[in-house]
């Protein structure tokens, strides 16, 4: 499943998609960014409610398809920006992390 | 990271391949505050590389393009109130310190961790360098400096298991070692 097709699906709101195209094939939840960057997994769709340079970077480290901010956060301009420039797939919810988890869950 | 440890580890990992013949690490609890300074004299930084060191996209390894051992750091002590910074010198008094600050009542500051278990890996990975340990808290003060030890050694490497052995169990133990 495209990651544009997940949002659609998922109900979530695009804040940055250099890559609609990109192929989600597996999910990953954490908010302690030094265990996501070893525990996430290339094409992960990534949720968490962290939003600053770090999540950017770890998300490019561990090439995961997308992040989904939950809980209604969001990126400023500046983050959204870099998002940009680094090619990273960001969309935001207000669902909860475990909510929008499980949703992810029973697509994939 | 779980630790600060773990952060420990991989700042002075850096210390390490900056050339540093010498490592001090000081962990000081006071008034509510945890301050964590790691000090080298090893080659240092330019200023143009200090200024952007907690920018996720620098890096001094070139795998990868973003090093995340400094910004990790400067995350895990601005969560809870604190600060990160910086300083490094390429002069006569070359070297680099980096010092983070916690305030230790935030539900967000990580506990220290098994700082004994990273101080046996730091001089089993370098057995060669000094290392200088201090844990300063409420109840005692812990130290250890493996150029004290090195002087009682003599010609025992400071990475024999009996040793690391010894070290682990100092730096855990209630008494000071």
């Amino acid at each position: 499943m495209t990651v544009q097709a997940m949002a659609e699906a998922l109900r979530l709101t695009p804040l940055c998609v250099p890559e609609p195209d990109r192929e989600v094939t597996g999910g990953y939840t954490g908010d302690l960014l030094s265990w996501v960057m070893g525990n996430a997994q290339s094409g992960d769709a990534w949720i968490t409610i962290m939003s600053n340079d770090n999540v950017i970077a770890v998300a490019v480290l561990t090439d995961v398809a997308c992040v989904i901010l939950s809980e209604g956060v969001t990126l400023d301009e500046r983050l959204l920006a870099l998002a940009e420039k680094k090619s990273v797939n960001v969309f935001s919810t207000e669902l909860s992390s475990f909510a929008v988890g499980a949703k992810a869950a029973a697509l994939l | 990271m779980k630790e600060l440890s773990l952060n420990i580890l991989d700042i002075a990992k850096n210390s390490v391949k900056a050339k540093a013949k010498l490592i001090e690490i000081v962990i000081d609890e006071k008034d509510g505050w945890r301050r964590l300074t790691i000090r080298d004299d090893g080659c240092g930084m330019p200023p143009e590389m200090v200024a952007t060191v907690t920018d996720p996209f620098t890096t001094s390894r070139t795998t990868r393009p973003v090093g995340m051992g400094l910004p990790l750091l400067k995350l895990a002590a601005e969560q809870t109130g604190g600060t990160l910074s910086v300083k490094s010198s390429q002069g006569d008094d070359h070297g680099t310190e980096v010092t983070a600050t916690f305030a230790m009542d935030h539900l967000d500051c990580v506990p220290v961790g098994d700082y004994a278990g990273t101080m046996v890996t730091l001089i089993q990975g370098s057995p060669e360098i000094d290392f200088s340990f201090t844990y300063r808290r409420e109840g005692g003060e812990i130290n250890l400096e493996t150029a004290q030890m090195r002087e009682i050694l003599g010609d025992v490497p400071l990475d024999t298991p009996e040793v690391l052995a010894w070290v682990y169990k100092s730096l855990t133990a209630p008494e000071q070692p």
